[in-house]
């Protein structure tokens, strides 16, 4: 198995405070790793870390992606090296359409101009298998997008984007049952064997339609278990007391 | 009569756009004669010293004769220093009468650090006289003080009133001001706010409600110094007949006030279609990390809603008066004194009769 | 694609200067004397003469705005008003010499002739060098020409309407602008014409320590629509130029004009341009405008709403960067039942620039039923930069719905992490969100000047962020 993210003894701070206190962390290519915890424990706090987010401090520790040393690139220079992040609250931004935003992130990310008619076949693809509006792509971007709208368009910019490591913060959170199959779907329309995924959750919900290799705790910033599915499982029953 | 330039905007627009000052006629007193009929509730010696009031400069106030009026002519002073929280309103009641026709006064409030109290200043007339108000009222909230000011204008509707008001809020003071603003054929204020402490809060609450010839004129100005300091100004009016109302409200966002925010929000309801509503709503900006939002409307009361009470048998009149109620209902939650609550209440349905 | 060619402009193109040649120039400063001589070499009729004589005496009384920007650099004695190109009026670029028609060239002109436009003006300095009609127009009675032309041909249709709508005593520069004014577009478009492909007029002024005083007159009679372009800039120069045009705009009833406008004067402009229009029954008239260039901008377009059901919209933006301070804003004055408008205005201020919106709603006693809507907004982009909001509103009758929003902030944290985090830079990331905030306003553009307008706001960023 060949190694495509490393977090080594990773400590960050948010503002004033220490979140994250020595994170360790492997993931291979081909496999699909899921970060649990409740609330406060520092799940957002990794994805942001990796993604090097300016309003998130490192103070110890390295993030090795691909063989190379990223722990202080700019966050555009991480996406571009090919991680993406699936934000928990996406932005708005108006008077920018989908469409206009992903050609222009997607010629960011490959550095080669994007072939317009492919381009829209690929995403009207993507966009039926979400169940996505066609409409919302003349749309500015999340404006005015339920919450699940907003959850949809993070998965098909992750696809049209096609990163080596898809970072999933939160993305089940907020969904009805349906929605969540959609998303589920979409994250199997990705993975393959040259890519991973990292889906962080605090419940379980999305895990029923994918089967994760490897499941982490992640308690009070620190990874207090790790274990395969069956670790979730016994968390949906029992909860997080007994790592407290 | 003297022609007096009143109450200049911190920043000039068009000339003709007749909103950079205002200009009145005024009767000046002949005589200024002491003032007696004052009462005052719920102080104690502590906190409470008359008399003595130090010189001190506006930085904006209503016009110069009236600073100067106040500051060699007063014929109240009062200032209140206080030293702890305190609990029961502390209340100055002026009441106007054929023995005391001019009042001139010059009102300080201090709060010390990790104080708290609510000052209720009222002003109002016994009869149909011609009166004349002009007082400085000048508030200090020191650091983490909540001070709490209601103004209550119920002059008649003969009289002057001129109001400068003029404070400083330091580290997470919280000032608060309530302003009823019903009274006076003439009654312009000017109101300062200086926050220079961090995290200091400002908010201002006012209700004006005119009719017949009443002209208001509300010269707000908040400027903010401090990091994440904040203002918010709230401003509810009513006007029918031939009443009209000048209102300029500026926040100002000086450099260095990291992450301060400031809101403000004028809503003139036009009653009669001789009633006239002028606004000039400003946000000047010198710093990036704020956020700052001002809003006006205008306009007479809905069509829906008033059909809709109109239903519930509700004749026209009362409708109207419950729908300017509504509006000043948020503002009049500010008064916890139910005594002056209900006098309000009063005040405003004789008004709107 | 006319599209390609518009991306690769650059600040140069609007840079170039051509040496400062003229066939005459006016000796510097104000006097009854430098109008005579004006009003000669241009051979006005009597009543023009005495026209610009009466408004010089208006401009000697009256004084200079007691508010806004600071105006005591511009110094009228180092002013020369009237340059007269090395030119004659032409009707084909062919003529045109060659050093002016490279600059209007590369400013795209005759390009955008040939595939959006139905007529185009060009003014070089203080004359107008070339002005195009399509035939189909001249047909149905469209009369697009210079001013000049105007006053002689049409002398019925100026005397009626020139400075009737904007009064030489309305402020010290419209007076200056009566006195001297010289070139600018006429244009008639005759009952239930309508104009379906814009007209455009451009004006450049290439000549040092001098000012452009174009007038613009515009009548779109009952039953009409026309959609009218005006585009300027200038080099830059080391002594402060001036602006001060006016566009009187008759938009008759049941009638429709768009008048757009990209402003891009070079920093060392005084830009004091008066703008208004009249507007009759159930017509309306739409303002579009950017303003990106000038060292000082004074502009607030004006509609009155005289007939009932008139309605106005106005969509603009500023962009103020290093040592620009730009006062803009909107006037309105609604004097009938029925009657209309919507503002939407924004501001982008950046590396120490300042942006003003200073507006006027007013709503009369008799513009019962009447509506306005206003909202503006503000960019700031650092912590230098200034952004002033200065709104009044007069509101004079009951019967009215009236509402007024503004807002000030800059781009958050989050905004700019969210769009890195998809592969743009931070430079990517801002043009991208500040491009998106103007796009309300490139979008009321033709598609060539919302490219031009894009292309600016990336040259204008260039060098905000440090």
């Amino acid at each position: 198995m060949q190694n495509l993210l490393e977090i080594k003894d990773l400590y960050v701070n948010a503002g004033e405070k220490e979140i994250l206190k020595g994170i360790n962390l492997k993931i291979n290519k081909g496999e699909i790793h899921v970060i649990m915890g409740p609330n406060g424990s520092g799940k957002t706090t990794t994805a942001n870390a990796i993604l090097n987010n300016p309003s998130y401090k490192k103070s110890k520790g390295s993030i090795i992606f691909d063989k190379e040393d990223i722990t202080n690139l700019k966050t555009d220079e991480i996406a571009r090296k090919g991680i993406f992040m699936s934000f928990q609250l996406p932005e708005e931004i108006p008077g920018v359409s989908v469409t206009n935003f992903l050609k222009y992130a997607k010629n960011k990310i490959t550095n080669k101009p994007v072939k317009i008619f492919e381009f829209k076949d690929e995403v009207k693809k993507y966009m039926d298998e979400l169940k996505m509006n066609p409409k919302n792509m003349d749309r500015s971007l999340n404006v005015g997008f339920s919450g699940g709208e907003k959850k949809k368009n993070e998965i098909l910019q992750m696809l049209v984007l096609n990163p080596k490591l898809a970072i999933l913060d939160e993305t089940d959170s907020g969904l009805d049952v349906d929605a969540i199959k959609t998303v589920s779907k979409g994250i199997e329309m990705f993975k393959n064997e040259e890519n991973s995924v990292l889906i962080i959750t605090h419940n379980t919900k999305i895990l029923h339609s994918l089967k994760p290799d490897y499941v982490h705790v992640l308690i009070d910033g620190k990874i207090v278990k790790t274990g395969d599915a069956s670790l979730a499982k016994e968390i949906e029953e029992n909860g997080y007391e007994s790592y407290k | 009569m003297e022609k007096l330039k009143l109450n200049e905007t911190p920043v000039r627009t068009s000339r003709n756009f007749n909103i950079n000052n205002t200009k009145l006629d005024i009767n000046f007193p002949e005589k200024i004669t002491p003032f007696q009929n004052l009462k005052i509730l719920n102080y104690s010696n502590k906190n409470y010293i008359t008399e003595k009031i130090d010189k001190y400069n506006l930085v904006y106030g209503l016009n110069k004769i009236l600073e100067n009026q106040v500051k060699e002519n007063s014929n109240k002073n009062i200032k209140i220093e206080i030293d702890s929280k305190i609990n029961k309103d502390i209340v100055l009641d002026f009441e106007f009468n054929n023995e005391n026709k001019t009042l001139i006064d010059n009102i300080e409030i201090i709060a010390n650090e990790n104080t708290k109290a609510t000052v209720i200043i009222k002003y109002c007339t016994e009869c149909d006289l011609e009166y004349y108000h002009n007082g400085i009222i000048r508030a200090l909230a020191k650091e983490n003080s909540n001070l709490n000011i209601i103004i209550v204008n119920f002059l008649n509707q003969k009289s002057n009133n001129f109001l400068s008001i003029e404070n400083k809020c330091e580290n997470n003071a919280n000032l608060k001001y309530t302003i009823i603003d019903f009274g006076g054929k003439n009654s312009i204020t000017n109101y300062f706010s200086d926050l220079t402490g961090n995290s200091s809060n400002n908010r201002l609450d006012t209700i004006y409600l005119g009719k017949e010839n009443q002209f208001f004129d509300l010269n707000y100005i908040g400027e903010l110094r401090g990091q994440k300091s904040n203002i918010n100004i709230e401003v509810q009016g009513a006007l029918k007949d031939e009443s009209k109302k000048h209102f300029k409200g500026t926040i100002d966002f000086k450099k260095g006030c990291k992450k301060a925010t400031g809101n403000e929000n004028e809503a003139c309801m036009l009653l009669s279609d001789k009633a006239k509503s002028l606004a000039l709503p400003m946000l000047l900006c010198s710093e990036e990390e704020v956020e700052g939002n001002h809003s006006t409307s205008s306009g007479k009361v809905g069509e829906k809603e008033l059909f809709y009470i109109m239903s519930r048998g509700f004749d026209k009149n009362s409708a109207i008066k419950l729908l300017v109620r509504a509006n000043f209902n948020k503002i009049l939650e500010n008064i916890k004194n139910e005594e002056l609550l209900e006098q309000i209440v009063n005040e405003i349905n004789k008004r709107l009769d | 694609m006319s599209k390609t060619n518009i991306d690769e402009i650059n600040r140069n193109i609007y840079d170039i200067k051509n040496k400062d040649e003229y066939d005459f120039k006016i000796k510097k400063g104000l006097t009854p004397e430098i109008i005579e001589e004006i009003s000669k070499q241009k051979n006005d009729p009597d009543w023009m003469r005495e026209f610009r004589l009466k408004a010089l005496e208006v401009y000697n009384k009256l004084e200079l705005p007691t508010w806004g920007p600071d105006l005591s650099e511009l110094n009228m004695d180092e002013i020369a008003t009237y340059v007269k190109p090395k030119s004659k009026l032409n009707d084909s670029w062919d003529d045109v010499p060659e050093d002016i028609k490279n600059t209007f060239d590369k400013l795209g002109i005759p390009e955008a002739e040939k595939t959006s436009l139905a007529g185009v003006g060009a003014q070089y300095d203080s004359e107008v060098v070339y002005h195009s009609i399509k035939e189909d127009l001249i047909k149905q009675g469209v009369i697009y020409t210079d001013m000049e032309t105007a006053v002689r041909e049409y002398p019925d249709l100026v005397k009626e309407h020139f400075m009737k709508c904007v009064p030489v005593y309305d402020h010290k520069f419209v007076a200056l602008h009566g006195a001297v004014w010289s070139g600018g577009s006429f244009v008639y478009v005759p009952k239930g014409v309508k104009v379906d492909i814009p007209l455009q007029s451009y004006f450049r002024l290439n000549s040092p320590e001098s000012g452009q005083f174009e007038h613009t007159l515009i009548i779109v009679d009952e039953g009409a629509s026309l959609h009218f372009i005006e585009g300027c800039s200038a080099p830059k120069y080391n002594k402060v130029n001036l602006h001060a045009g006016c566009v009187e705009l008759y938009v008759k009833d049941n009638s429709y004009l768009r008048y757009s406008t990209i402003e891009n004067w070079s920093k060392n402009m005084l830009n004091l341009n008066t703008k208004k229009a009249i507007v009759g029954k159930n017509a309306q008239v739409d303002w579009v405008s950017g303003s990106f260039g000038s060292k000082i901008s004074m502009l607030y377009p004006m509609s009155i709403l005289n007939g009932e059901g008139a309605k106005t919209e106005f969509t603009g933006i500023s962009f103020a960067g290093k040592g620009q301070n730009l006062d803009n804003g909107f006037k309105v004055v609604h004097n009938n039942i029925n009657t209309s408008s919507v503002v939407n205005a924004k501001s982008i201020s950046k590396n120490g620039g300042k942006c003003t919106y200073r507006s006027l709603v007013r709503i009369n006693e008799n513009a019962k039923n009447s509506k306005s809507s206003v909202s503006c907004e503000s960019l700031m982009l650092d912590d230098f930069s200034i952004s002033d909001t200065i709104p009044v509103n007069d509101i004079r009758t009951d019967e009215v719905e009236f509402s007024h929003e503004a807002k000030i902030g800059k781009i958050g944290d989050k905004t700019i992490f969210y769009l890195m985090s998809r592969g743009l830079s931070e430079e990517d990331a801002k043009a991208m969100i500040v491009r998106g905030f103007a796009y309300p306003i490139s979008k009321e553009l033709p598609v060539e000047y919302a490219v031009e307008m894009n292309n600016l706001i990336n040259l204008e960023l260039e060098g905000a962020i440090g």
